[in-house]
């Protein structure tokens, strides 16, 4: 219990303080965000953002659908992103 | 003069919006040829591949280069509403299928799946758990040897079933679920522990459970997840085990930032798991019969700092790692790891890593990890893996 109470405690000061860092990022409407800015702030939430390089654009739409139904991701930010890579591959 | 008018433009607003549709079908139907046209399979096989070794001076093989894996995705999009995946695994002289999926999408919020999946409970065994996305050249603890028996008990893995899943977009911010139907686990008898990898049903009781995840900010930048699962247990018909059932819940959280007072990005991940089987007579030894609470709770809280902005290169491809573990046995099952007094207690783990980036798929990863054991035992052992992607 004396854990559970440490553990609890510890989850709520690392949120306040994961929100505090985050009041001074400029909140934004998802929907207006271009394919650049999501590509940028969703693949690393798992891993290191991958270069569009690195895959030809047939190959990026497979994986844009593997990251949607793994990571899932909304509809629009799949096809922003996948839009995105293969236009600067 | 007006009707007349009206009159023209009915049959003109017709034609032009059934050529319109014509136009459009048309342009489908090229697109769906040269979709299917050779060379325009969109089919990948990716994956990663892994070598490693330890250094443990109370292991009999006190330097053992133990660990290898081939892991290949094949990755196949057969239409825009039709996926399929799959991984093979090739590890440490074992061949196994590690998941094989079939989806449909529904609709842009929703999307079924089935086949042998990787479970949505909790973010580490979809997510983190494999060699691309654990930092870590080693797992968070579970239970497993050396720890405790068992191995499919309160851990990420595969399941044999089907589930929807989606994201939503909330304005500033989004949600996204995943709710599963499968086998559910099957019960071992000898220790009141389950298996959640049960491939063949032992039960005619489907599992019922889910997972959903909130972003709170626009930048995607933290996702805490709630999770809960329940289902039979037990053998179909079995008059002592047939009722015995697994819930387990979890909480999960993930927070990616870069941060340019300190030139770095830092990533915190955690989660924290809780299973209760029911309670249960079972068999010692010496045939006399025992029962005990059955609850087992694991967790683990993980930083690591890489300074993407500095001006070195060699800096930049740098990642220090901590990560804290603990995992907490049933305390009177005769399988806990017991304290001097006899009783379970908690077994905790520190790990603290390194990686080096070689690209943004293959790294060099060490860990120096400490085991604490209950009743006060301390081991030791330095990890390393060379990991790539491709």
């Amino acid at each position: 219990m004396k854990k559970l109470t440490s553990l609890s405690i510890a989850f709520i000061v690392g949120i306040g303080t994961i929100i505090i860092i985050n009041s001074c990022a400029t909140t934004a409407n998802i929907a207006a965000k271009t394919g650049t800015q999501l590509w940028g702030e969703n693949c690393i939430r798992c891993h290191n953002a991958p270069p569009s390089s690195d895959y030809s654009p047939a190959q990026w739409e497979t994986i844009g659908m593997h990251m949607k139904l793994r990571a899932n991701l909304t509809d629009d930010e799949t096809n922003k992103i996948v839009a995105f890579l293969k236009s600067s591959n | 003069m007006k009707t007349q008018k009206l009159l023209f433009m009915v049959p003109l607003l017709i034609a032009f919006s059934t050529g319109y549709g014509q136009d459009s079908t048309q342009t489908e139907r090229n697109k769906n040829l040269l979709s299917s046209a050779p060379g325009n399979t969109k089919m990948l096989l990716t994956g990663s591949g892994f070598f490693g070794f330890y250094v443990n001076k109370d292991k009999d093989a006190k330097f053992n280069f133990n660990a290898f894996r081939f892991a290949p995705v094949f990755l196949w999009k057969i239409s825009d509403k039709l996926f399929f995946e799959s991984e093979l695994e090739l590890d440490n002289g074992e061949f196994a299928l590690e998941f094989t999926k079939l989806s449909f999408v529904l609709n842009k919020y929703m999307t079924l799946g089935a086949g042998q999946m990787l479970t949505p409970f909790g973010a580490y065994g979809e997510r983190f758990e494999p060699p691309l996305t654990e930092k870590f050249p080693n797992t968070p603890i579970r239970p497993k040897s050396p720890y405790l028996p068992g191995s499919n008990h309160l851990v990420w893995g595969a399941v044999m079933g089907m589930d929807v899943r989606g994201g939503i977009p909330l304005g500033s911010a989004k949600m996204n679920y995943s709710l599963f139907l499968d086998n559910g686990p099957s019960l071992d008898k000898s220790n009141g522990m389950v298996d959640y990898e049960n491939f063949d049903d032992n039960n005619t009781n489907k599992e019922i459970g889910g997972r959903i995840g909130l972003l709170p900010f626009s930048n995607s930048s933290l996702e805490i997840g709630f999770s809960g699962r329940y289902g039979i247990a037990g053998d179909q018909g079995d008059l002592v085990y047939g009722k015995i059932g697994a819930t387990a819940y979890a909480v999960d959280l993930s927070y990616v930032k870069s941060i340019e007072a300190i030139k770095s990005t830092i990533n915190i991940r955690g989660q924290f798991n809780t299973l209760t089987v029911d309670k249960a007579n079972y068999y010692l030894t010496d045939s006399t019969t025992y029962t005990f609470d059955n609850t087992m709770q694991n967790y683990y809280m993980q930083f690591s700092i890489r300074p993407t902005m500095a001006h070195s290169k060699c800096l930049k491809k740098t990642e220090l790692m901590f990560r804290y573990n603990a995992i907490t046995a049933p305390q009177d099952a005769v399988w806990a790891a017991k304290d001097n007094n006899g009783k379970g207690g908690t077994i905790t783990r520190i790990d603290i890593g390194l990686v080096y980036w070689l690209n943004w798929r293959t790294g060099l990863r060490f860990a120096y990890e400490i085991t604490s054991n209950p009743n006060g035992k301390q081991t030791k052992e330095i990890l390393a893996r060379f990991v790539m992607g491709f």
